[in-house]
């Protein structure tokens, strides 16, 4: 059912973005766009991301597309709806984008993923588990929000039965961890009462401050675009 | 069957971000290069949420998924913006008719 | 003195000298800075200056009271009759030292503190030596001293340079002459160098071609400013308390002199005066640095002595050089002979390797001469005296101030001054310049003709005079000379300025005459000058208070005489020392008489000159009778009156006892008393000779007797001999300057055609060198510079055809950019 979900989705999307590609009338374009991203926020629901897919719906298909539709409504007149390509330089495009298509696919097939992500861990590059699994799936709006504001729910400080999942080549650095956290390293034989302390969110390492940047960039963007746009009495032409 | 690994998203990534590579490069609608851009940087979010899930990246995909949705929405008003100017002062949207940047 | 008192005292003096003496200082500053404001035609300056140096003098005298106050001189000497004061002499010779005039001068001084007479405590320095000698109690040389430290430039370790004080009966006394000198002088000069107040001064002694004179602005601010750096220049100079500092103001005063001297700097004589002043005071001021050197690599110090009792233990040039009771303390025989250095407890000075410091007694002499190299320089002594007629030039109110009265009186006050570190050999060499110096003065002014320069010549012999005294043990005597020869000399200065005034820039004697008359306030303070420094006085009348009837030359020139007198009889061999300032006298007497007759009396040789002759303006006359005042009275009482005590308080403990035959030279310096027996002889003596001279004069130039140009022709050559100034300058001519002209010329050839030569062959060298790096610059530095900006031009313009400006074909150059990088990158990265 999963893997029949993600071809559908898998081929709307790709389809759509052909379709871009190809089409050359623009509100055929921007019809095929919507198809597209449509099916890859359906993809992002697919991966457990529940809010980013339903911003994706949100503000791609909702909000950014019909600005496209607008700005095409706004220029776009008699002999400009469809402007040709030429066709040489579609063979062009196509032929580099093909190349291109090769070189990532190449890529990430040639890439071992979950091999890459053993070695790591055994290495104990990752110390981190995975967070999806203890807080359930898709479940993912309230941890988003909170990491906006500094606060990792995701990421907690020393829970006890993550460490003790953890591999075991990290048991000791965790434990020492631990002891400088809680400063009483000096009970030995205290192992035991360690696990059962409950854990307490990370605090400051969150997105606060590119939250605070994105939300003054979007003011500025707003400010700067209706300067652009708004509408200016042309100097008569030629007169 | 397995479940759809990593590789799946990543080869749906692959293709949305070189289809917009090639609205891009073809398009000589000024809106179409706009929408061409829309796809590479789709493509990209597709790979981010994908990595968040099944690697240790957590979190911090989706979060920079969410960033660039933002910024794509913010790029597509300015652009947008500036293509109305831009057919204010030629009268047209074709992006080969701007060639001011000639050497 | 207690101590507290002492320190009490000196800080008064201290305050009220150094205001006096900055107060010019100050008044240069402005007068020199504010010249902007004040213009030309302005009396501002001189304004300035004369209350500068009038609240100087004020300050000077209130220092002088408080001096006289805290030495407690009653002058009991002079209200007694003559023969109570012989009667004293007589006490004096028995050994008695505690006479009725000094009974009462209750001193509480600690370093004096009595063992045998509790009831009289003697603090008169100048009978020290009889107390020293009969009780042995501790007589402290300079104990009327305040000395201490401004402010110390440098420190060396122990040795360092400093600004001092130095404070004694003789500073103070010269405060007082030379500020009130000043005074008078600065506000004869708001007249006489009233025309200079003007935008366009002509002046007629420089001759342009074309019959011309020399138009220039008037230089009225510029007089007061040098005559206020002057007066703090001289003010310095008599209150250093070390050498070194002496050395500044000495060259400070030759500076001033220069500018004052060099003050019509347009007249070619001017200016070579000023030249010849300041080179001859060079030749001087070379001993003078040699004297330094030694002084300051053996004693390590420049300091004359420290008194101040915060800082017992260190010990200045006089305490070194003379025990306690004033004497050298030598040891050895010939050039082996050693001066041991004492220290302040009656001991011997120890180095620090615990051996008693010594100096080589001949280079206690050669320090000894070159300092009084310097006194040479500047006090116009022979052979230096040259330069002092020629600096006539000058305005005459500097001739009065510089030229007579202070400047170059500093040369006779520094030998003073200097006194305890001179030892007798060197006190002989004084001797006989200062007796050659007053003769050959003297024999010039004769038959010179110019009134300033009678005046000049006169000055020269009579500082001769001061250096005899000086020399031959008299130390009261020089330097009480030294104050009366200043007020009246300057006072005749003055007053030939006021007769050049009158007659309209006339010098020349010979076109006077007959002036008294139009000139009746000027004549006879002049003659009150011209008596004084003759040494006239009313034979035989001697009244009680007040001693011989006579002008103050009179008192002065007879202590030297007396003293000279004494000197020959205890060392027969230099009776020339006697004879010839006795014969000088005489001739002093006629030529200033003559001056005075020539000027004054007889028939007006120039009727021109006569007929536009006039009285000067009470400006003018107003110091003349200032100054004529105390020409006549300052040294009333002669050596017992006020001025002579005063003195008497800071003179060198060694100089009242005499010295006995010792030395080398083997000789002997008259004590107080023994000059005291000879004072009558030697009066009458000098007395006889003046009157000589007088009538001489007076036969010759007023009744006309005799006429002086049959005289003259009579000796002719020895006429022509005096006119031509003993020929100094002819040899020094030949000996120095014609020489140099040859050496000059000489290095003039080197140069031309030696150091010229090479300096060309290398200027052609560098022309070659450089033409050639020229050609190479050109043909390979610049040629590869210019192919590489060819290149980069060329490629950049072949360049922008792929710059076509078309969006999508730039996003296709990335794509495809980026598919060639994986190319590349999976091609060569090594796996």
């Amino acid at each position: 059912m999963e893997n029949l979900l993600f071809l559908i989705y898998a081929i709307a999307a790709c389809g759509g973005a052909v379709g871009v590609a190809l089409s050359q009338n623009v509100v055929r374009m921007a019809f095929w766009l919507v198809i597209s991203l449509a099916s890859v926020s359906g993809l992002f629901f697919m991966l457990g991301a529940d809010f980013v897919g339903a911003t994706q719906l949100l503000i791609y298909v909702g909000g950014t597309v019909v600005l496209l539709i607008f700005g095409v409504m706004l220029t776009t007149t008699g002999p400009y709806l469809a402007i040709k390509t030429n066709p040489a330089e579609m063979i062009q495009a196509s032929v580099v984008g093909v190349a291109f298509l090769g070189v990532v696919l190449s890529t990430v097939t040639a890439v071992d993923w979950s091999g890459n992500r053993a070695t790591l861990e055994h290495a104990g590059l990752v110390s981190r588990p995975g967070s999806y699994y203890q807080q359930g799936e898709g479940n993912t709006s309230r941890q988003i929000g909170t990491a906006l504001l500094g606060v990792r729910f995701d990421q907690m400080e020393q829970g006890a039965a993550a460490s003790d999942e953890a591999a075991h080549g990290h048991h000791h650095d965790g434990h020492t961890h631990a002891d400088h956290a809680h400063g009483n390293h000096a009970h030995g034989a205290a192992d035991h009462h360690h696990e059962t302390i409950s854990a307490s969110p990370r605090v400051g390492s969150g997105y606060l401050l590119p939250f605070e940047i994105v939300s003054v960039h979007l003011l500025v963007v707003l400010i700067g675009a209706s300067y652009l746009a708004r509408a200016k009495r042309r100097v008569e032409q030629a007169a | 069957m397995d479940p759809v690994g990593l590789s799946g998203y990543l080869t749906v990534g692959a293709v949305l971000f070189v289809c917009g590579v090639i609205c891009m490069a073809t398009k000589r609608n000024a809106v179409g290069v706009l929408m061409g851009v829309e796809l590479v940087l789709n493509g990209a979010n597709i790979n981010f949420v994908a990595f968040s899930r099944h690697t240790a990246l957590g979190l911090d995909g989706q979060i920079a998924s969410l960033f660039v949705i933002v910024l794509a929405a913010a790029e597509a008003a300015v652009a947008l913006a500036i293509v109305l100017n831009f057919y204010n002062n030629h009268l047209t949207i074709d992006v080969d008719r701007a060639v001011e940047l000639k050497g | 003195m207690p101590s507290e008192t002492y320190l009490q005292i000196g800080e008064t003096l201290k305050w009220l000298l150094t205001i006096a003496w900055l107060l010019p200082l100050g008044g240069f500053l402005i007068e020199v800075f504010g010249a902007k404001w004040s213009g030309r035609k302005s009396r501002a300056a001189a304004y300035l200056a004369v209350l500068c140096i009038a609240t100087g003098f004020v300050c000077s005298f209130i220092a002088l009271c408080t001096w006289i106050d805290a030495e407690d001189l009653t002058f009991s000497d002079v209200w007694q009759n003559p023969l109570a004061i012989a009667a004293e002499h007589d006490d004096h010779a028995a050994g008695e030292h505690v006479t009725a005039g000094h009974g009462e001068h209750a001193h509480g001084d600690a370093a004096h503190a009595d063992h045998g007479h509790g009831d009289a405590v003697h603090g008169e320095v100048a009978h020290a030596e009889h107390g020293a000698a009969d009780h042995g109690h501790g007589n402290q040389p300079l104990s009327h001293t305040f000395t201490g430290t401004f402010y110390t430039l440098a420190k060396f370790g122990n040795i360092k340079v400093s600004l001092d004080y130095y404070i004694d009966g003789l500073t103070v006394l010269m405060f007082t002459m030379v500020t009130f000198i000043a005074t008078c002088i600065h506000i004869f000069a708001i007249g006489y160098m009233s025309d200079e107040l003007t935008e366009d001064y002509e002046d007629h002694f420089v001759h342009l071609p074309g019959g011309k004179h020399f138009h220039r602005p008037g230089r009225f601010y510029r007089f007061f400013s040098f005559l206020s750096l002057f007066c703090f220049a001289m003010l310095g100079l008599v209150l250093a308390g070390n050498i070194f500092q002496v050395f500044i103001f000495w060259e400070l005063v030759g500076v001033c002199s220069y500018l004052l001297i060099g003050f019509y700097v347009e007249r070619k004589s001017a200016s070579s005066a000023a030249n010849k002043a300041f080179i001859m005071n060079r030749v001087g001021d070379f001993g003078f640095l040699i004297g330094l050197m030694i002084l300051w690599t053996w004693f390590g110090t420049f300091s004359f002595a420290n008194t101040n009792p915060d800082q017992f233990g260190e010990v200045g040039l006089f305490q070194m050089v003379r025990t306690d009771d004033g004497q050298l303390d030598t040891e050895g025989a010939g050039m082996n002979r050693v001066a041991y250095m004492q220290s302040l407890h009656g001991e011997r000075l120890e180095g620090t390797d615990g051996a008693p410091r010594a100096i080589p007694y001949w280079l206690l002499i050669v320090a000894g001469l070159g300092i009084f190299g310097g006194c040479i320089g500047k006090s116009a002594q022979f052979p230096l005296q040259t330069w002092l007629p020629d600096a006539m030039e000058g305005p005459t109110p500097v001739s009065a101030l510089v030229h007579s009265a202070t400047m170059v009186a500093a040369g006779v006050y520094l030998t003073g001054r200097f006194y305890p570190m001179f030892t007798p050999e060197v006190l002989l060499v004084i001797a006989y310049i200062g007796c050659i110096t007053a003769f050959i003065g003297a024999t010039i002014a004769l038959v010179v003709t110019d009134i300033k320069k009678v005046l000049a010549y006169s000055t020269i012999s009579q500082l001769g005079y001061m250096m005899l005294a000086l020399g031959v043990g008299g130390w009261l005597a020089g330097l009480f000379h030294l104050v009366t020869h200043a007020f009246f000399k300057s006072l005749m200065f003055l007053c030939s300025g006021s007769v050049i005034h009158g007659c309209h820039h006339e010098q020349d004697m010979q076109k006077m005459g007959g002036l008294a008359p139009k000139m009746p306030i000027t004549c006879w303070t002049m003659w009150i000058g011209v008596v004084a420094i003759s040494g006239l006085a009313i034979p035989g009348l001697m009244l009680p208070y007040i001693g011989a009837v006579a002008f103050s030359g009179y008192h002065s020139k007879d202590a030297i005489v007396a003293t000279a007198l004494t000197f020959a009889s205890k060392n027969p061999t230099h009776s020339l020392l006697f004879f010839i300032p006795l014969v000088t006298a005489g001739i002093t007497a006629f030529y200033m008489h003559r001056m005075w007759f020539m000027t004054f009396f007889g028939k007006p040789r120039d009727q021109h000159v006569h007929d536009h002759a006039h009285e000067s303006p009470w400006v003018m006359t107003g110091p003349l009778v200032a100054l004529s005042i105390f020409a006549a009275i300052c040294a009333w009482g002669g050596e017992h009156g006020p001025l002579a005590q005063l003195m008497l308080t800071s003179e060198p403990t060694h100089v009242a006892g005499g010295i006995a035959p010792s030395g080398e030279i083997g000789l002997a310096l008259p004590s107080h008393h023994e000059i005291h027996g000879n004072h009558s002889k030697a009066g009458v003596m000098a007395l006889l000779a003046a009157f000589i001279g007088t009538i001489v004069a007076y036969v010759f130039y007023c009744r006309q007797t005799v006429d002086p140009a049959l005289v003259k022709d009579r000796f002719l050559s020895i006429h022509r001999f005096l006119v031509d100034k003993w020929q100094f300058d002819e040899v020094y001519d030949v000996m120095f300057v014609r020489p140099v002209h040859v050496i000059g010329k000489w290095c003039v050839g080197l140069d031309k055609f030696g150091l010229d030569a090479i300096l060309h062959g290398l200027a052609r060298l560098a022309i070659g060198v450089a033409t050639w790096d020229r050609k190479f610059d050109e043909a390979v530095v610049d040629r590869v510079v210019n192919v590489f900006g060819e290149v980069t031009y060329s490629t950049g313009r072949s360049l922008t055809a792929i710059q076509t400006g078309r969006l999508r074909q730039y996003v296709m150059f990335i794509a495809a950019g980026v598919v060639c990088l994986f190319v590349v990158l999976f091609i060569f990265l090594p796996r």
